[in-house]
Formats: C-alpha cells, structure tokens, sequence
C-alpha cells in the first residue's frame, strides 16, 4: 500500500455529537428502571476517488486523527478497488431557524414528577380486565455539530420527550395487548396531549380485542386509518423513493420520475421542517432540510437524496442522516399522504363490504420487488356500510403500485405518528401520516 | 476507559452504594460494504463504555456513558437514582462467587490482525460469488469483522474479563431480466470459517429459482421452514414467552405450563451459552453469571423458563445464565443465549409429498409475542411436488401460532445453520394456513 496523499481526499466532514439520555420505566406499578446515559463521539467521512472511508469514534476524540484515520481508509479503498469517481452536489451553509419551541424544559422537572406522572398513566391504563401495564418515559439532549471541508460549519441542539405506554389483557390462555405512544419537544407535550385518555384507550383496546374474532383473509376492499396509511406512506412508497436504494437497483420507482404511479388523489411529502417527530434543521451532511413532493396528484415527483444521489440522479440533497456515530444515509423525515375532502362516512358507503384495518403492529417491505406486509392492531368488519364486528390479528399486504392505483378516496383528517425508522440497522426519529384511505381492492391475510 | 472500571466501582462505593457493579465494553470493528458490484466504503468503528448499577436499601439505579469525564458524574447520578426509588422486596442481591467454566473458540487472533486489504477480499468473494450467476446482480452487502472486549466487576468480588471476535458476511441480490426477485443470504462466524464465494452465489441462485413465481391456492398444507424462516418466528413469537420477567410481569403465553407436554415428543430445546464457537458463547452472561446449558424441552415437556440473576432471585431459583445487554449503555435483562433446536433428522423435502419451502419470512417482528400469533409473507418460497422443490410462489402468506406450530412439527433436515444465536435445521410443520 502506498502511503496516504491527503490531497486525494477531495472531501471530508465530521459530526461532532454529545448528549444524554434519560429513560424510566414503570412495569406492573413499580419503577424497573431508572437509567442515565452520557455520550460524546463522533462520525468523520472521507472520500478519495469513488470510495468512502469512515470512522467513528466513542468519547473524547481528536479530530485530526480521525480525519487522518477516514482519509486512510478511502485512500486505501481507492487504491485498491478503484472506480468512478464520486460527485457531490453542491451545498450552501445552512441556516439553523425555526426550531422547535419548548415552553418547559424536561430537565427542570425532578424524577419524582415524571414518576408520578407515568404512575397515573399506569393507574388510568389499568382498567377493568387488564393484567399487566408498562409505562417508559423517554427524555434525550444532544447537540449537533457538523464540519466539512467544503468550509461548512453549523451546529444545533434538539431536546425531545415522550412517553410509550402498553397494557395487557388476558382471558382463556388468550392475550391482547392495546399500545399508545406520544413523542415531541418539551414537557408541555404531556399537557397538550390528553396522556391519560391515552392511556385508557390503550387498555379498552386490550380488553376488547380479547373478544375480537379473527376474520377470513381474502381480497377485498378495505379503509386504513391514519396510522395504517402513515405507515404505507413510509414503508411502501417512502422507502422506494430514497435514491440510494434507486441506485443500487432494489427500488420499483427507479426511472419512474414524471409517470402516473398512484391514484390523482394521492399526494406524499416529506417534510423535515414540520415540528414532528421527524424533524431536523439540516441534515447529516449540513444541508438544509425542505419539503419534497414525492408524489404529486398521482404523479411520481422526486426521490428523496443524499449529496452523492443529488448529484448522480439530478435533486436536491437534505435527506442524508444518520444515528448517532453511524454512516449518513439517505433517510425520510416527517413523511405523510396528504389531505383530500372524503369523509369517513362516505368511504364506509363507498365500501359496502369490506374492512376497516387500524393500527399498525409493525410492517416490512420489499422495495426492489414492491411488495408489503404490515399487520393492523385491529379492525372493523364493514357490512353494508356500516361498521360492525370487532376484528384481530388482521394484515394487508400487496403490491405498493397496486395499491396506490386502488385508492378510491382521500380523507380530510390527516394525523401524524410518531415513530423510529431503522434503515441500514440505524434508528432515527420520524413521523408518517395520511388521513383515512379507501382501498378497492387489497389482500388482507387473517385466519 | 478500562483502567477506569476500577476507580468507578470504588466511587460507587463512597457515594454510598451497598452493592454497585460495572460493565465494560469495548468493541472494534471493520466493514466494507458493497453497493451493486462495486465497493462502496470502509467504516472503523471504535466504541468503548462503561455502565453502573448502584444498589442501595434494595433499589437499583442505572447510568452508563463513554466519556472518561463523565464517569464519577455517572455513577453518582446511577446511586442518585437508586436513592429515588422505593426498595424492591424482590431484589436479592447481584451475582457472587462466580466459578466460571472454560469456553473455547470465541476468539480468534487473526480475526483481530486482519488488514483491510483483506477485508475487501471477503467483501469481493461475496461479490464474485454472485457473478457464477448470470442474470442476476448483488444490490447491497457487506463484510464485517469485530474484536470485542467485555470486563465485569461487582462488589460481590465478581471479576470475569473476555474477549471475543466475530466475522460476519451479507449480500442481497436481485435478478435483472423478466420479473423482478430477490434474495439474501448472510453468515456469522467466530473465525474465518466461512465460504463468502458460496454465500453470494447461494443468493443469487436463490433469487433466479425465485424467478416467475406463480400463484398457489390458499389452503391448509404442510410447510418447511428454512432455518432462517424459522429462527425469526422463534425469536418473534416464540422466545419472549420462555423470558422470567414476561413470565412474572403476566405477559407470556407459557405461564404455568412448567412439566406440560408443549411440543411432540421427539423435539428438544436446549437454551445454550457454553458451545464451542457459538456466537452467543462466552464463560459468563453479561452480568457475571456462569454460562450453563438448560434444557428448555426435553421429550417435547416445559422444563423451565429462563432466568437473569433479578428474575431468578424473584423466583427462588438460581440464575440460568440469561442476564443479557445490548450494550453499555442498558442494564442487563433476560435473553436467549446460543438457542438450539434438536429433532431427529431426515432428508426432509425428499420425505415431503406435497407442500410449500419457504427460505425467508418478512413481518416476524409483528407477531403477538404474548399469544405466540404471526402472520408473515413468506418470501422465495417453492411449492413441493413429490419430494423435491417443484415451482416459485409469487406471493404467499402463513399465519400460525409458535406454540401450536410446537405440537405439529413432523419434521427436520440436515441442514442445520446457526443464524447468530438460534440453531436450528429446516423444520417441517402439517396444516398450516398459506394464504394467497
């Protein structure tokens, strides 16, 4: 190997982070854990030719060095596997504005407050029927600084706090869980947010679904609601939309920039300036986070970019982020369908017969062959248009296209739901959303 | 930060901890990951932590970081905490007088020594694998190897330091003429034991076979679950039921099933942290408890639940070597260790008239952990047709219940493989619903 030339590193930048974390957990009434954790790293990228190296770097460390360590390992990637030189599109320094109000700092409340806070949760979950409650309050700072060679300097610092809570009821040997959760930016959230509503209709969940009946799969024509179609939003669409994955092949969207793709109805953005739970100010690489129309009226708008996807497809960067130490990668932020002028009413009429999928247990998606799964926490039978039988362990799954061809009508209700995406084995804080949606036709697996 | 492990069991003691413990972690490692055929980048990641339980008047407190500065402020903070709390009649006290067995294969010197330039090696092999396969391209992989070091005190006079290595290889293919598929196949090792040429070529043939699935009637049949199929839904829908704290907090479907006949006869379950070279083989679990073998199902039967020290203490019974942490900076909970899944085997698929191969699940995740309920999208799945794999499935859903799934194995091949920690040959497993 020959020795490292620093003016064949045409790039490189380092994220600075530091922070601390707070988490309590109340499980069955009782505290189960309290814990505090402190960190400091950093994350320095180096590119030589086409070929990226990283390191990064727990506690206390000396940026030179590991400057020096990334740059080695591009410059050794190069040498060894060299290929077409990589470009990255241009970015200006971004301007940090607009941030996240927060009226009451987290930090100024004492453990003994959010403990009694997340005892009440607990008391107001545990309603008649339930077996067993978790509650966890979550609380973390960070500050951000970002470096480039580009001469980009910028820094920020986000607070956010949420609470998750679950209940459980048993009957017959047969277990049902009901699971509510909020996340945002300062304490207030847990006054703005009718947090022991929430907690009681995650336990009337529970209870109820004991006697849920599991229906028959079959297709059909289904209604999601908010956080179902949120989660397609993001799952299906939002995931094929990010140029990296275009660029390695896996995506069903690639070379599908300016097609009829969905329903006219059908709109998605991503947003990262919304005060959701996805956002940021600027991105992993410091560039300055915007709104992007992936889909618009139906019509497949933009992918979602990095620098490096930017400047290969044609875009704009603002997407790249990152957990942590861990590699950029081109993520989503807050990310939803947008409204439409359907009523609820409408669409239960509009299906006959059918189901009313809600919730979402979690989901998977294969964005190269553009199919999905994702199971509802519950649902509804429709029959003759009108709400009846409660309904579990339901799933839809299906073709992304087809799906987005089969919307027949877009609610007015948007909502979004805060979540944690986990590309690329890295955790980041995002929202999706939609309002209610009509589906002609889906496959729905059941019993 | 190691030399520091010491002085922050001594500080926890002076900021008045009865018992405290610290864990120390250290972790080294290199991936070079490819995009399509070309490689991509090289990542070095070094991280290092220590996390502190304090206990005092029976309530435990938890801090951890990575700053050397931040270390004294931890532990205080940690005995801080402990303070807050109520006391917790069930705590009995953390582990002692650790007699730790000898554990062989986890570490492997030239996994630590090697260079880059190797690195890319393996990372190439992956992708020249997939080459063997014409019409097919690699999308996404990657090759990894790690050094860790781990060094537990406590003030029961716990003291167990070790070191370990793992290399790892993965790659996702997709097919370039006709209908799209895809296919992944990845390995983990100890050592460099692995055949990454053979990793990228089984994916890519994986993905071919896959090509032009049609579509199957929804029915009740038999299924064969690949190794990789099947190790999700156990860890899914299966493990968290064997777990003390979902057993003691009500939230586990195997309550009160202990010397229940739960699965057929022939099938054992051995929970397992001594196997030479296992991935989750080590001389302790993460809180300075003796790695042990337990039998989980013997003859089909319930023979225990599996324990941290906190659960175990709870229940009056000793520790099964389950105290298990992601990293730093959590305290320890219950976990599976090296999970082995024993069934007297066969050439299963020649054995099977007709019914459905399924190699990989997606959706496991979204299993009722509790009732043991999934429903998943089988993924590069073949229907068999007199003892062979006959056509690819388009598209197919199976839902079940893990438990069920126990009494109606019928069942196993020869192919056993570790993924990760979960050993298991395919599983053949009668009348279950395929959904299409």
């Amino acid at each position: 190997m020959q020795d490292i030339n620093m003016q064949d590193i045409k790039f490189y930048d380092c994220r600075i982070i530091e922070g601390s974390s707070t988490s309590i957990i109340l499980d069955n009434g009782k505290i189960e854990e309290i814990s505090r954790n402190f960190t400091k790293g950093a994350g320095i990228r180096a590119l030589c030719g086409g070929s990226w190296g990283y390191t990064s770097v727990e506690g206390d460390i000396d940026l030179k060095k590991g400057i020096e360590a990334a740059s080695k390992l591009a410059f050794s990637m190069n040498d060894g596997t060299p290929k077409e030189e990589v470009e990255l599109a241009v970015v200006n320094p971004p301007e940090v504005k607009n941030l996240p109000e927060i009226r009451i700092d987290p930090r100024d409340v004492s453990i003994e407050e959010k403990v009694d806070l997340l005892k009440s949760i607990e008391t107001s979950a545990k309603v008649k029927g339930i077996n067993s409650t978790k509650v966890m309050y979550l609380e973390s700072e960070f500050k951000v600084e970002y470096r480039s060679s580009d001469g980009i300097e910028s820094g920020y610092e986000l607070l956010n706090v949420g609470f998750a809570v679950s209940a459980v009821a048993s009957e017959n040997g047969v277990y049902q869980a009901g699971r509510e959760s909020r996340f945002g930016y300062g304490y207030e959230l847990f006054k703005k947010e009718n947090v022991l509503e929430l907690a009681g209709k995650a336990g009337n969940t529970a209870v109820e679904l004991l006697n849920a009946k599991t229906p028959k799969g079959g297709e059909m024509p289904v209604i999601l609601d908010q956080e179902l179609a949120g989660v397609f939003a993001h799952e299906a669409v939002g995931h094929a939309s990010e140029a990296d994955l275009v660029l390695e092949g896996d995506s069903i969207l690639e070379n599908r920039i300016g097609e009829q793709i969905a329903s006219p109805l059908i709109t998605i953005i991503d947003d990262p300036t919304l005060h959701e739970f996805g956002y940021y100010p600027f991105d992993a690489e410091g560039a300055q986070s915007k709104r992007t129309e992936i889909i618009k009226n139906g019509v497949f708008n933009s992918y979602l970019h990095s620098r490096e996807t930017a400047a290969k497809l044609g875009g704009t960067p603002g997407n790249c982020r990152a957990q942590g130490y861990s590699m950029p990668v081109v993520r989503m932020s807050n990310t939803f369908i947008d409204n439409g002028d359907a009523r609820f009413e409408e669409m239960l009429e509009e299906v006959k017969n059918g189901m009313y999928l809600i919730g979402s247990r979690g989901g998977q998606v294969n964005t190269g062959e553009g199919i999905f799964q994702f199971n509802a926490e519950k649902g509804y039978l429709i029959k003759n248009g009108e709400l009846t039988e409660l309904i579990r362990d339901v799933s839809l799954s299906g073709k992304t296209l087809e799906i987005l061809n089969h919307v027949a009508l877009v609610g007015n209700d948007l909502k979004m739901t805060a979540g944690r995406c986990g590309k690329a084995g890295q955790l980041v804080s995002v929202s999706d959303g939609s309002p209610h949606l009509t589906i002609s036709k889906a496959l729905v697996g059941g019993a | 930060m190691y030399e520091l492990a010491r002085k922050a069991l001594r500080f926890a003691e002076k900021a008045g901890a009865e018992e405290a413990e610290v864990y120390y972690a250290a972790n080294h490692s290199t991936g070079v990951n490819f995009k399509k055929d070309a490689i991509e980048n090289a990542k070095d990641r070094f991280s290092e932590g220590i996390g502190v339980r304090a206990i005092v008047n029976g309530a435990v407190g938890f801090a951890s970081t990575n700053s050397a500065a931040q270390i004294e402020n931890a532990v205080e903070v940690a005995v801080a905490e402990a303070r807050v709390r109520e006391s917790d009649p069930d705590w009995v006290g953390l582990p002692s007088n650790g007699k730790y067995p000898t554990v062989s294969g986890i570490y492997d010197k030239k996994v630590e020594a090697l260079e880059l330039e190797a690195c890319i090696e393996y990372a190439l092999a992956l992708i020249e694998g997939t080459k063997e396969v014409p019409g097919t391209l690699p999308t996404s992989g990657g090759f990894t190897r790690a050094k860790g070091r781990q060094l537990i005190l406590n003030t029961n006079g716990i003291e167990i330091e070790e070191e370990s290595t793992a290399v790892s290889g993965f790659v996702d293919v997709i097919t370039v003429n006709g209908q799209t598929s895809t296919a992944y196949d990845f390995a983990v090792s100890r050592s460099l034991d692995i055949d990454f040429f053979a990793l990228g070529k089984n994916a890519a043939e994986l993905a071919l076979k896959s090509n032009g699935g049609i579509k199957v009637e929804s029915q009740k049949t038999d299924v064969i679950f690949h190794p990789f199929a099947l190790s999700d839904i156990i860890e899914e829908a299966l493990a968290p039921s064997l777990d003390a704290d979902n057993i003691q907090k009500g939230r586990s479907g195997l309550i009160d099933k202990l010397g229940e006949e739960l699965a057929v006869p022939e099938l054992n379950i051995y929970d397992d942290g001594l196997i030479e070279a296992g991935i989750e083989t080590s001389a302790s679990d993460d809180e300075g408890v003796p790695s042990q073998r337990t039998t989980v199902i013997e003859k089909g039967v319930l023979e225990t639940y599996l324990y941290d020290s906190y659960t175990a203490g709870k229940a009056g019974v000793k520790s099964t070597g389950n105290g298990s942490r992601s990293s730093y900076t959590s305290p320890p909970s219950v976990g599976i260790r090296n999970f082995i899944i024993d069934y007297p085997q066969t050439d299963i698929i020649a054995n099977t008239q007709s019914g459905v191969f399924v190699s990989t699940v997606i959706g496991a995740h979204t299993a009722n952990s509790i009732s043991g309920d999934f429903s998943v999208e089988a993924r590069n799945a073949f229907t068999i047709k007199d003892g062979a794999l006959d056509k690819p499935i388009k598209s197919l859903m199976i839902s079940g219940n893990a438990f069920e799934l126990l009494r109606q194995i019928t069942g196993a091949g020869f192919d056993v493989r570790k993924v990760g920690g979960i050993i298991t040959p395919s599983i053949r497993v009668s009348d279950l619903s395929v959904i299409s």
